[in-house]
């Protein structure tokens, strides 16, 4: 990975969600789909975060050798079918260590009024050739 | 029902939820999450990385600790806060096991802070796909 991306912050992704995609998602993992699992956040959080570092060439992210290591989800409402979300991530760090690299996503979610609903923190590994 | 802060005591243990992890389970957390990443799809791609095949996605075994949360707290909108490390991969076919147990509690928020964790038996040998994790609850 290309160090100096570090700090990059991504363009925002609007993300709605949707009864259809709760519902799916609640049965993914193995809720009875009365309520929005908690880490439905985890849909907008990639759209925003993981889908454009994968995409971000001048990073460089093999994302086929990439492990998760770290999750981090701070709430600050549940978030409810109907709502509009604005979701942005920014680059918070880039390290190499041991032959495998480490990438810091960091993003945060908010609804259409501009106030917070969740901070992620992803942490990533990406695996030297073993 | 919301658990209340008067019913709960330091030390005690969530119940146990259990899961086996199929390909299935899998492809459909890759479609509904949007993370498509072949190593949870390919078992060429998850050799080539040093993994014996495909793996769960770790936040599909968060997901599955959050469900053992929820159910214990009675309530899916009182999680404020989760982290976790993801210390081993999850194999299809592997039964994964939510638990925790309560750290400390805070009477002026009537908040609970967990340590949680998620287990597996492999080879005689308990693995935690999940270890040292972290939540923090609202009680009624």
């Amino acid at each position: 990975m290309n160090p100096a991306r570090e700090g990059t912050w991504y363009a925002p992704v609007r993300f709605e969600v949707r009864e259809e995609h709760v519902s799916r998602f609640a049965r993914a993992v193995g809720d009875d789909g009365s309520f929005v699992p908690p880490t439905f956040v985890t849909a907008p959080e990639i759209s925003a975060g993981l889908a454009q570092a994968v995409a971000d060439a001048e990073l460089g992210l093999d994302f086929a050798r990439v492990v998760h290591s770290e999750q981090e989800y701070e709430w600050s409402r549940p978030v409810r079918v109907g709502d509009v979300l604005e979701v942005v991530s920014q680059v918070e760090s880039i390290r190499t260590k041991g032959g495998h690299e480490f990438l810091t996503l960091r993003t945060e979610i908010r609804d259409a009024d501009g106030d917070l609903v969740v901070v992620a923190r992803s942490s990533l590994v990406v695996r030297g050739n073993t | 029902m919301t658990r209340r802060f008067e019913d709960v005591t330091l030390g005690e243990q969530m119940p146990t939820l259990a899961k086996t992890v199929t390909r299935e389970d899998v492809n459909a957390y890759a479609d509904a999450s949007g993370d498509q990443n072949s190593l949870h799809q390919d078992d060429e791609v998850a050799r080539s990385v040093g993994f014996s095949g495909v793996i769960a996605h770790g936040m599909f075994t968060m997901a599955h600790l959050t469900s053992c949360l929820i159910g214990w707290l009675g309530d899916p909108t009182g999680l404020t806060r989760l982290r976790v490390q993801f210390r081993a991969p999850v194999y299809m076919g592997e039964t994964i096991v939510a638990s925790g147990a309560v750290r400390s509690l805070d009477p002026d928020t009537r908040r609970a802070v967990l340590d949680v964790w998620v287990t597996l038996e492999r080879d005689g040998r308990t693995e935690f796909p999940i270890r040292r994790g972290e939540a923090e609850v609202q009680l009624a």
